[in-house]
């Protein structure tokens, strides 16, 4: 068994080398098959920073689609990740990263989703996102999140928060009907804060 | 004389104009406009507004998907991430690299599921057309932007998709548009296939399951005598991301900054 990070190494090299777009993750372990993280897709934080999909590689992940002119289901999925978030204990949160992507970049500037960050009044951890303007059908698609825009502008959307591994693999899934938590699926966050 | 002065202006600058705002190579340029789509979705008001967007004149073909390949390897068929991959992807061609010569490299690839060309097409800067998009482009036939009103035009829609479909063969004439194919022998992706219908079982039901999903869905058609519209419609609605059909293509589009 001492021999897998030496290969996992030299895997890595190969696909370095053949993959020069993706020279920057020669440290890091290759991706499992599986792995949303394979997806390329670009962001802007609510700080205004850019970032890749990937970069939230590391830490188990919460992620949710929503957009910030939505006044019923969106208000709610920021609760209901807060309150999974609330039954954690602290070293658990610090686990825990929450990531938060817009339907709506063309509305949905820096600026408005740290509005709704604000409004939220989230704690650490949190990102609040602009998916690149042609890159939500894909997120949206491995997310398993359908979506479409209504002519009066607001969106028909899949209202769910998905629970990543710390390698981008979805572990849990939660259909968001209410403020309120899955008491199972709270349950399945623990568990992946405690594995890895 | 000074009367002329704005007209030969405006005739001096019109070219000017066009040419700052022309289609990308390849591309044509579509108005848009208040369209009647033959989709109706549950907030249809009858005419819906389509944006300005330009579409490629041809589908992508073989060899300009090897050269996607060759640039992005992961999208090689033996690299694929479990992730994206399926059995049949790129399942025609002879090598990995490439559809070799038994495949004709200028025919429309096929075998490519939507994640391949969604990535193809974010390579290029641009994106996959939406449904809407590629309805109002297919509304044209050779001479008519709107030809949906000729029932024997519309009658021979039913061949879509096969080797007897209007635009199969390699001659056929471009429509009012410029382009290529869009009632050819292979169906395309579009961006939003997934949102076209929702889950079946979840559909009709009371308000509270309707918010929990809150998936879109087509319940009819305004026009259920679309042929064409209809058949890639129910089609496409029954794909997977990760699905490859032996007859299905695709082609980009942009929108217009």
């Amino acid at each position: 068994m001492k021999s897998s990070p030496l290969l996992l190494a030299l895997a890595l090299g190969m696909a370095a080398l053949a993959s020069p777009v993706r020279a920057a993750d020669t440290t890091a372990p290759a991706l499992p098959g599986q792995s949303l993280y394979h997806l390329q897709a670009g962001f802007t934080d609510q700080d205004g920073h850019a970032l890749q999909w990937h970069d939230l590689r590391g830490r188990p992940q919460l992620v949710s689609m929503l957009y910030t002119n939505c006044h019923l289901m969106c208000p709610l999925i920021v609760e209901n990740a807060k309150g999974v978030q609330k039954q954690l204990t602290p070293a658990q949160r610090e686990k825990l990263g929450i990531a938060m992507l817009s339907l709506d970049p063309a509305r949905d500037t820096p600026a408005v989703m740290a509005d709704m960050a604000g409004r939220h009044r989230v704690g650490d951890g949190w990102r609040f996102l602009q998916p690149d303007a042609d890159d939500v059908p894909a997120l949206a698609n491995v997310l398993d999140v359908r979506y479409r825009f209504r002519e009066d502008g607001s969106i028909n959307h899949t209202s769910a928060l998905v629970l990543l591994d710390a390698d981008g693999r979805i572990l849990a899934r939660s259909e968001v009907s209410s403020a309120v938590p899955d008491p199972a699926f709270i349950d399945d966050v623990r568990k992946a804060l405690a594995g890895g | 004389m000074e009367r002329m002065r704005p007209l030969l202006l405006a005739l001096a600058l019109a070219p000017a104009l066009a040419g700052a705002s022309g289609p990308e190579p390849g591309y044509r340029m579509l108005d848009g406009g208040a369209f009647h789509s033959s989709v109706r979705f549950e907030d249809a008001t009858g005419l819906v507004p389509v944006a300005p967007y330009q579409l490629m004149q041809h589908p992508v073909t073989n060899a300009q998907f090897a050269a996607f390949v060759a640039a992005h390897p992961q999208w090689r068929r033996d690299r694929i991430p479990a992730l994206f991959a399926s059995p049949g992807y790129l399942g025609h061609w002879e090598t990995a690299d490439g559809p070799g010569a038994t495949v004709a490299a200028e025919a429309p690839v096929a075998h490519v599921n939507w994640y391949a060309a969604d990535a193809y097409c974010r390579a290029q800067g641009a994106r996959l057309p939406t449904f809407l998009e590629w309805e109002f482009a297919a509304a044209a036939d050779a001479t008519r932007f709107d030809a949906r009103d000729d029932r024997a035009w519309r009658l021979r829609q039913i061949n879509d998709g096969t080797p007897r479909a209007i635009d199969a063969a390699a001659d056929a004439p471009a429509n009012a548009w410029g382009i290529h194919g869009l009632h050819g022998a292979n169906w395309e992706w579009s961006g939003d296939f997934t949102s076209l219908l929702g889950d079946g079982d979840r559909r009709g039901q009371e308000d509270g399951e309707a918010l929990r999903f809150c998936g879109a869905t087509a319940l009819a058609f305004n026009d259920p005598g679309d042929y064409g519209v209809v058949k890639r419609f129910v089609l496409l609605s029954a794909l997977q991301p990760s699905s490859t059909l032996g007859n299905l293509g695709f082609r980009c589009a942009r929108s217009q900054p």
